[in-house]
C-alpha cells in the first residue's frame, strides 16, 4: 500500500497570543505539525509496517514548513514533498485543495490521507474537497483504519454511531486524532530523517490558475471570545452547598 | 426570486432540531433581504417531514426520497444536493453542522464551485456575500470571515439560533432521484450504535458530562441517575472515552461534539481547553470538582467545590424534590 499523507504546519494553539486592532499576533513563533495530521501519519505508518508499503508526506507552506516535514520523516515516513509558498497568500481551504489536487493528479497511491481539520482553524473542508476534485471515493472523521483484501476499512464516527465503511483503492480518508497516539520520534528516527529526501516544488511549476488560488473566504478580523460572567463558587459542607445550588438552578437560573 | 436554501437533516427518523434552528435564521435573513426561504429534505421518508418544516417558514420544500438515504452515505447525498442546487440556484445554502454535513460540505463546495464557511456561530448576508463569526484557535478567539461567490455554503453550530415558528403553506417540489447501493464505490457495512436510546447530545436541553473524576461504577451510576432526573443527555471528556468508560460518540470537546444546551453539568471534569471549546456556549454551566483550582470553575456559573460522591446524592435528591 502506498500512502500519501497531506500534512500542515500550524501555530501551536496553546502558545500565548494577543489581539491588536483585529489582528491575531502570536507572541512566540511556535509552529507545530497539525495534531490531526500527526494521527494520519501515525496510522499510515502502522498500516504500512503491518502490511508492507510506503508513506510519503506532502506539505504546503513557507520555508519553515520543512521542519514539519522533517518531523513526519523522523516519525518514519519515507519521503517528503514541500510545495513552497510565502505563507502570506491568505489561502483558504479551497486554495489548499486546488494546490494539493494539482500536485496529486498524476501521482500513484492507494490511500490519500489527511487530518480531518487544522487545529488552528477547525474548518475541516480541505479533505473532502481534494477527494471530490480527484474523483476519489472517500470518508471523513476516521477513528480507525484497517486493510482487508486490498480495501481500506474505515471506522467513521458519524451522527448515530460508528460507521464501518469499505473503500476500494485509490481512496481518500480524513483522520480524527482519536484513532491513535502519534509516536514521538526517537533519536534514531531523527538521525534517519536527515538522510531522507524532501522534494521542493514551487507553486508556479504546478500550473495552477490564479483564480484557483485566490481565496473565496478571508478572515477580516479577530476578536476575543466574549468572556463568560464570573460565576459563584460554593465551598463548605457538601450536603448544604449541593442543595443550595440545586435550588438556585430552579429559582435563579430557571433551568430546572 | 433568488433564495436561501436550508438543508434539513434527518437522523434516525427525526428532524435534527439544529437544522430547524438554522431554518429559523434563514427565514429571518430571507425576510430582511427579499429572498425566498426554501428547504431541502433528503431522506427515505422525506415527504413525511414537510409539515414540520413549513411550520418554520419555508415557502418551498424540495424533497428527495430514496431508500438509499436510510443511512448517511456521502456519494448519493452529494449528488442529491448538487442536483437541487443546480436546479434552484440558491444564493446561500445553510446547514446544521452535523457529522453528516461535515462529511460532504467541502466536496459540495468543490463540486459546485461555491464559497464556503464551516461551523459558524452566526452569519448574515452582505452586498458581496456572507459574513460569519466562527471560533478558531481552540475556540479561544472568534474570527470574522467574509465569503464571496455566486453561491455560498454555510454550516452553523447547534444552539447558535433560537427556534422561531412562522407557519406557512409550502409548495412541495419532488425531485426524481434513484441510486442503488451496488453502484456506490464506498460500501457502508454497518453502523455500530453503542448509545442505544440515549439522548442526542446536539439536541439535549440538559447535559450531564463526566470527567476523569468519574472512575468507578458507583460514580457512573450517580451520573446516570442525575441524567435520568433531569432528562439529560450524558457526555464525557476525552479522558473517559479514551479509557473506554463511555462510548466515543459521547465525547464533548474540540474533537468531539460541540454542544450548547440550556444547562451543562460538568462532574469531575478539570476543564482542559479542548473540553471547554466544546461546551463554553452552554447557557448555564455547573461544575462539580474537588479541586478548587480546576480551570472548569473559570467558566462555571455555579461551581461546587467538593467530592462528587458526597455532592451528587444530595444534589440529585434536591433536584427530584424540585421536579416533583
Amino acid at each position: 500500500m502506498k500512502f500519501y499523507v497531506c500534512i500542515k504546519m500550524v501555530p501551536d494553539v496553546y502558545a500565548p497570543f494577543q489581539i491588536k486592532d483585529g489582528e491575531l499576533i502570536m507572541d512566540a513563533d511556535r509552529m507545530v505539525l497539525n495534531a490531526y495530521d500527526a494521527s494520519a501519519v501515525e496510522e499510515a505508518l502502522v498500516l504500512s509496517e503491518k502490511h508492507g508499503g510506503e508513506v510519503e508526506v506532502v506539505c504546503i507552506g513557507s520555508a519553515k514548513a520543512s521542519e514539519t516535514i522533517r518531523k513526519a520523516l523522523a516519525m518514519g515516513a519515507d519521503k517528503g514533498s514541500h510545495i513552497v509558498t510565502t505563507g502570506d497568500e491568505g489561502f483558504d481551504s479551497g486554495s489548499y485543495a486546488n494546490i494539493l489536487t494539482a500536485f496529486l493528479k498524476d501521482k500513484e497511491y492507494d490511500v490519500l490521507s489527511l487530518g480531518k481539520q487544522s487545529q488552528d482553524t477547525d474548518s475541516g473542508l480541505t479533505g473532502s474537497m481534494v477527494a471530490e476534485l480527484l474523483h476519489l471515493p472517500y470518508t471523513t472523521n476516521a477513528v480507525g483504519l484497517e486493510i482487508e483484501n486490498g480495501n481500506l476499512i474505515v471506522k467513521r464516527q458519524g451522527d448515530t454511531g460508528q460507521e464501518i465503511i469499505e473503500l476500494p483503492t485509490p481512496c481518500a480518508v480524513t483522520c480524527s486524532n482519536d484513532m491513535n497516539e502519534p509516536r514521538i520520534p526517537n533519536l534514531k528516527g531523527i538521525m534517519a530523517s536527515k538522510r531522507k529526501p524532501i522534494d521542493t516544488i514551487d507553486l508556479a511549476s504546478l500550473g495552477i490558475s490564479e483564480s484557483d488560488l485566490s481565496p473565496n473566504s478571508k478572515v477580516v478580523s479577530f476578536e476575543h471570545k466574549p468572556a463568560r460572567k464570573a460565576g459563584q463558587k460554593f465551598e463548605g459542607e457538601a450536603d448544604e452547598i449541593a442543595r443550595e445550588v440545586a435550588q438556585l438552578l430552579d429559582t435563579e437560573a430557571n433551568v430546572i | 426570486m433568488s433564495s436561501i436554501l436550508t438543508y434539513i437533516a434527518i437522523s434516525e427518523g427525526k428532524i435534527k432540531r439544529s437544522s430547524l434552528e438554522v431554518l429559523s435564521r434563514s427565514k429571518a435573513i430571507a425576510d430582511a433581504n427579499g429572498l425566498a426561504c426554501e428547504a431541502i429534505i433528503i431522506d427515505e421518508n422525506a415527504s413525511s417531514f414537510t409539515d414540520s418544516v413549513q411550520n418554520y417558514g419555508a415557502s418551498k420544500i424540495h424533497i428527495v426520497e430514496d431508500s438509499i438515504f436510510s443511512q448517511h452515505r456521502n456519494t448519493p447525498l452529494l449528488s442529491a444536493l448538487s442536483k437541487v442546487m443546480e436546479a434552484s440556484k440558491p444564493k446561500v445554502v445553510a446547514f446544521a453542522s452535523t457529522e453528516g454535513t461535515k462529511d460532504i460540505l467541502g466536496a459540495l463546495a468543490a463540486n459546485q464551485k461555491a464559497g464556503v464557511v464551516a461551523d459558524v456561530s452566526s452569519f448574515d448576508l452582505t452586498s458581496s456575500g456572507v459574513i460569519a463569526k466562527r471560533p478558531v484557535m481552540a475556540a479561544k478567539v472568534v474570527g470574522n470571515v467574509e465569503v464571496t461567490g455566486e453561491t455560498i455554503l454555510v454550516s452553523v453550530r447547534s444552539g447558535s439560533y433560537e427556534l422561531v415558528e412562522s407557519p406557512i403553506t409550502a409548495e412541495v417540489n419532488t425531485i426524481e432521484f434513484s441510486s442503488s447501493e451496488s453502484d456506490l464505490k464506498a460500501k457502508l457495512r454497518e453502523i455500530i450504535s453503542a448509545t442505544g436510546d440515549t439522548i442526542d447530545l446536539n439536541e439535549a436541553e440538559t447535559i450531564v458530562a463526566a470527567g476523569r473524576g468519574v472512575k468507578d461504577e458507583e460514580a457512573k451510576s450517580l451520573i446516570t441517575e442525575l441524567a435520568r432526573v433531569l432528562n439529560a443527555g450524558i457526555g464525557a471528556s476525552r479522558a473517559l472515552t479514551e479509557a473506554g468508560v463511555y462510548d466515543p460518540s459521547l465525547q464533548i470537546g474540540q474533537t468531539g461534539k460541540v454542544v450548547s444546551p440550556q444547562l451543562y453539568i460538568a462532574v469531575g471534569i478539570s476543564g482542559a481547553i479542548q473540553h471547554v471549546a466544546g461546551m463554553a456556549n452552554s447557557k448555564v454551566i455547573v461544575a462539580i470538582n474537588k479541586d478548587a483550582d480546576a480551570p472548569i470553575f473559570e467558566v462555571a456559573d455555579y461551581g461546587i467545590v467538593g467530592d462528587l460522591y458526597k455532592v451528587l446524592p444530595p444534589f440529585i435528591e434536591e433536584l427530584k424534590k424540585l421536579k416533583s
